[in-house]
């Protein structure tokens, strides 16, 4: 599965005192475009209205073309990391990578691969059999990341995905990690982060949201 | 739960209400319990018609308690997730039956069976009628108090399930469905037994709409609560004392696994 393209075109969304109008942003893929701005800038409604978690009041979100408005969460084929970074509580470290892949009626073979795999990748190999309610912030967010990467979703939404780890591992280790899966797997990413160690090592634009509305862009070299 | 200590006089002073209250309860129940003999013991077991009581309202309880939670599962989940025209009212309605005295909900199905409407549903097909003064009637009075209470405690466990995960779920691609069976009922599956559990227990115990939609025939509609009355009302105290009792200790057992699933709401 190819990257994908994003375009969101004339959004307007309306929830409590918080307004988005005439919201738009194109982009093209493979991009990885990072997402910052103060609390309240609508970070996170605006992923949430692109995982179609939230309805537009009006506008359009176009993914390759279709537009997605009307589409239900599941049928989006994203990706979504938010901030939370929830783990099933019933389900153990690798049972919850393994989700997505068993919604897709993957055979447990290459499920138990693929979340190996993907474990080995973000240094949690060692929580696999373990339940996830002792685990630390910072492994859980990174269970959590493994649980929609092991997808590889064209389009992926990424909340903060990593604040919780200690800022050295978020800005070597978890950045390139980042980087590097996103390549690899040619994924079109959206990230919301507040860190400049983070946003230097994965963006290759950073918008800057401001009271639902973007009010610059800058291109990484 | 952590328990912390900062003053032993203040915790000393708030747990003698409980105390006295725990005594109370434990000193009826002794009570009670020291009147037994194995006389009434063999005579309340030998009678048919009082093992036929039992019998009735340990099935009429199962079944009464399944089809509440048939309604409770989707009512709760309902009730706790969406948010819709009426919803106030309609969560409202849903407490009438928990708040009303039994005895009134007993009166509304009587009176409703004398509806045209009721005579159709009761008398429409089974010449003898179906429900008034009929077992099913049991079934049908417990029905509808206890689901009250059903939809009440399974809901409180649909509430303190964060509905994040639900959309966590959505975002890996899970449809509704799939949210609802692989994410929701794993993690809420025990406050559903309790909430079954606990509505069994309120169930079992039902008296009043039972006496006013069933009546207290024996062998046909007489149930455990009413034989207590019955045997009261004759003079045979041994007898209706030894019901009481296995009412107490089914009932003491059913609120500990209701404790021990973790069970929250009414009595949670």
């Amino acid at each position: 599965m190819s990257a994908a393209e994003l375009e969101i075109e004339d959004l307007c969304f309306c929830v409590g005192a918080f307004r988005m109008e005439h919201f738009s942003l194109k982009l093209v893929p493979g991009e990885y475009f990072v997402i910052t701005g103060p609390n309240g800038a609508g970070k996170t409604v605006l992923l949430k209205l692109i995982a179609g978690l939230y309805r537009p009041d009006s506008g359009a979100i176009r993914i390759d073309g279709q537009d997605v408005v009307d589409l239900p969460p599941w049928r989006r084929g994203l990706g979504a990391v938010l901030q939370e970074g929830l783990l099933f509580p019933n389900r153990t470290v690798a049972e919850n990578i393994a989700f997505g892949l068993e919604l897709r009626r993957v055979s447990k073979a290459e499920r138990h691969c693929a979340v190996g795999e993907m474990a080995e990748r973000l240094g949690i190999s060692s929580l696999l059999s373990r339940r996830t309610e002792k685990l630390s912030g910072g492994e859980r967010q990174r269970v959590a990341l493994a649980r929609t990467l092991v997808l590889k979703p064209p389009l992926l939404l990424l909340d903060e995905p990593i604040n919780a780890a200690d800022e050295q591992a978020r800005n070597t280790i978890l950045c390139r990690q980042l980087k590097e899966l996103q390549r690899e797997n040619d994924l079109t990413v959206i990230h919301v982060a507040h860190s400049r160690g983070e946003i230097d090592r994965v963006a290759d634009r950073v918008g800057h949201l401001v009271n639902g509305q973007i009010d610059r862009i800058v291109i990484c070299i | 739960m952590i328990a912390r200590r900062y003053s032993r006089g203040f915790d000393a002073l708030m747990s003698i209400p409980l105390v006295i209250y725990a005594i109370i309860i434990v000193a009826l129940i002794v009570a009670m319990f020291g009147q037994i003999t194995s006389e009434s013991v063999r005579l309340a077991f030998t009678d048919p018609a009082l093992r036929h009581s039992i019998w009735l309202s340990l099935t009429t309880s199962t079944a009464s308690t399944l089809l509440s939670m048939l309604v409770a599962v989707p009512a709760g989940y309902t009730l706790s997730r969406r948010v819709f025209r009426g919803h106030t009212l309609v969560d409202s309605l849903i407490d009438l039956p928990i708040v009303l005295p039994p005895l009134v909900m007993g009166l509304a199905i009587l009176i409703f069976f004398n509806t045209s409407v009721g005579r159709w549903l009761d008398r429409g097909l089974v010449e003898h009628g179906l429900f008034v003064y009929q077992p099913l009637g049991i079934v049908l009075a417990q029905f509808i108090v206890g689901c009250a209470f059903c939809i009440r405690v399974v809901k409180a466990g649909f509430d303190a399930f964060d509905w994040r995960y639900e959309e966590t779920a959505m975002t890996l691609g899970a449809n509704q469905v799939q949210c609802f069976f692989r994410v929701v009922i794993p993690n809420v599956g025990a406050s559903l037994v309790a909430g079954g559990v606990i509505t069994w227990a309120r169930i079992f115990g039902l008296f009043g709409p039972i006496l006013l939609v069933a009546g207290t025939m024996r062998g046909k509609t007489e149930i455990m609560p009413t034989t207590i009355f019955l045997e009261t009302s004759i003079g045979r105290f041994e007898v209706a004392l030894v019901i009481a009792e296995m009412m107490v200790l089914i009932s003491l057992v059913t609120l500990i696994i209701f404790k021990r699933l973790g069970g929250k709401g009414v009595v949670g």
